[in-house]
């Protein structure tokens, strides 16, 4: 830890005496690894969609790129408290979160998308959800959209912290929502009994939250402009070929 | 039933080996610290020095009447909103000081009643051939107090290993955020926590024996 310590004051004194210290301190980017396949790790490497497409952002900006993992419901709590500059998984731009965050352009467009244990009749897509178990991730923007449909009072909202896909083959909830696009690699990749009910119901764009202060709003038009250099030389595009076989990264 | 996957474990058991002493640190440091905390809660508790006494009965009610999770969520979240210094508390330092100061107020009471439960006649005996009150505590009556509070100390201490698998709710990777983790990417949940769980045991197994060790030193002086 003290070694660390001596390090990481080395390195700063040694950018700071150099011309160019603009962009000397490493982005810190809190993600939960546990987003299958957003972010996961296997055999101890942190891998995944948000992790390639931060990893070309950091090179891009001439910036380090240092990775905080946490519980997803801790994510929100070490930005708030100054712990990391942003958030890469899958956040969903809301109302309430722009109160609080400014986000920078959207990197994912995406859809809210039923899932139900392999075989299910009854449940066919969101409208038969009505007297249903549903799971959602804890602290995710889904319980949200679910409570805005029309009979959401007839739904019963189970959040979990994780593994919310397992409950569901195992037939403890009736189905769980999540994006269309982790859902249908899930299904794709994992050898769990699932499948999606119905299209989507809700368009979502998801994009990094940054704290509301100058240096906050300074990080994230640093961040966009890595982000349309990126989007307009096809490496978005490529990354999001190589993960889902697809591009999520446009509208 | 799918079949186990064997080798998927194998595999994992030295991944997950990593992050095994960080979840032993935590607890063997916080251990140290909430046992010198909760010794002088006891002996203020004992003595009932004023001021200091409420304070103490303050501090345990809190800390044994709230979540351990709620309080580090308290101290992590909560007070840099309030003292943005505070943001300088890393996870790993505010696991720390969570769970010492939660268990510190357990054990505080296990001591006290261990203190407490030592014989007045040895007390009355000490005090007759002019020891003084420190001499008293030092040599007669926390030596005694120490053989029955061994047993419920150790107890906290095995509760206090598990408990650090609330760290990566902080964001601290110890063993049980490893695993959530591994799992996540592999979605053989019972593969990857059975392995930690073995692994938990096994630590606590060997626990027991030190304790078991210890028990028969320490009562020596009683077997004839």
């Amino acid at each position: 830890m003290k070694t660390l310590l001596i390090n990481t004051l080395l390195v700063i004194s040694l950018f700071a005496s150099a011309p160019l210290l603009a962009q000397d301190k490493p982005l810190r980017v809190g993600m939960s690894g546990q987003y299958f396949p957003f972010t996961f790790v296997e055999q101890d490497e942190l891998k995944g969609f948000e992790v390639d497409v931060m990893n070309a952002l950091g090179e891009e900006m001439g910036r380090d790129i240092q990775y905080e993992t946490a519980n997803f419901s801790g994510l929100f709590g070490m930005l708030q408290s100054g712990r990391i500059d942003t958030v890469a998984n899958q956040i969903t731009i809301t109302e309430e979160r722009k109160k609080a965050y400014v986000f920078s352009d959207p990197y994912v467009y995406d859809g809210a998308q039923v899932v139900t244990k392999k075989g299910n009749a009854e449940v066919r897509g969101v409208e038969d959800l009505k007297g249903k178990t549903v799971a959602v991730n804890l602290g995710s923007n889904f319980e949200a959209l679910l409570q805005e449909l029309p009979y959401a009072d007839q739904i019963t909202i189970k959040t979990y912290e994780s593994n919310l896909e397992r409950d569901t083959a195992l037939g403890r909830v009736d189905a769980f929502v999540m994006d269309r696009v982790s859902a249908s690699q899930i299904i794709k990749e994992k050898p769990l009994p699932l499948e999606l009910a119905g299209p989507t119901f809700s368009q979502i764009t998801n994009a990094y939250p940054f704290h509301d202060t100058e240096a906050g709003r300074a990080l994230r038009d640093e961040v966009n402009k890595a982000l349309a250099t990126l989007r307009d030389n096809g490496t978005l595009a490529s990354i999001s070929e190589k993960w889902f076989g697809t591009d999520i990264t446009q509208p | 039933m799918d079949v186990l996957n064997v080798e998927y474990m194998l595999g994992l058991v030295p991944v997950l080996l990593r992050y095994l002493p960080l979840t032993l640190q935590l607890a063997g440091i916080g251990m140290v610290l909430a046992l010198i905390l909760a010794c002088l809660f006891a002996v203020v508790r004992v003595l009932g020095i004023p001021v200091l006494n409420q304070l103490t009965i303050v501090f345990i009610s809190f800390f044994r009447g709230t979540p351990l999770l709620v309080q580090l969520f308290l101290f992590y979240y909560g007070l840099p909103q309030l003292f943005s210094a505070l943001t300088v508390i890393d996870g790993v330092t505010a696991t720390v000081m969570g769970l010492t100061m939660h268990f510190s107020a357990y054990m505080a009471e296990s001591i006290r009643a261990a203190i407490v439960g030592v014989d007045r006649s040895q007390t009355e005996a000490a005090l007759s051939i002019g020891m003084t009150n420190g001499q008293l505590m030092r040599r007669i009556v926390l030596p005694q107090a120490t053989r029955v509070a061994l047993p419920t100390l150790m107890n906290y201490f095995i509760d206090m290993i598990k408990a650090t698998s609330l760290a990566f709710t902080l964001g601290v990777t110890e063993l049980m955020g490893a695993t959530q983790k591994e799992a996540a990417g592999s979605f053989l949940y019972f593969e990857a926590f059975i392995v930690a769980a073995i692994m938990y045991w096994i630590v606590v197994e060997l626990l027991s024996k030190l304790q078991h060790y210890l028990e028969i030193r320490l009562n020596k002086a009683y077997s004839r």
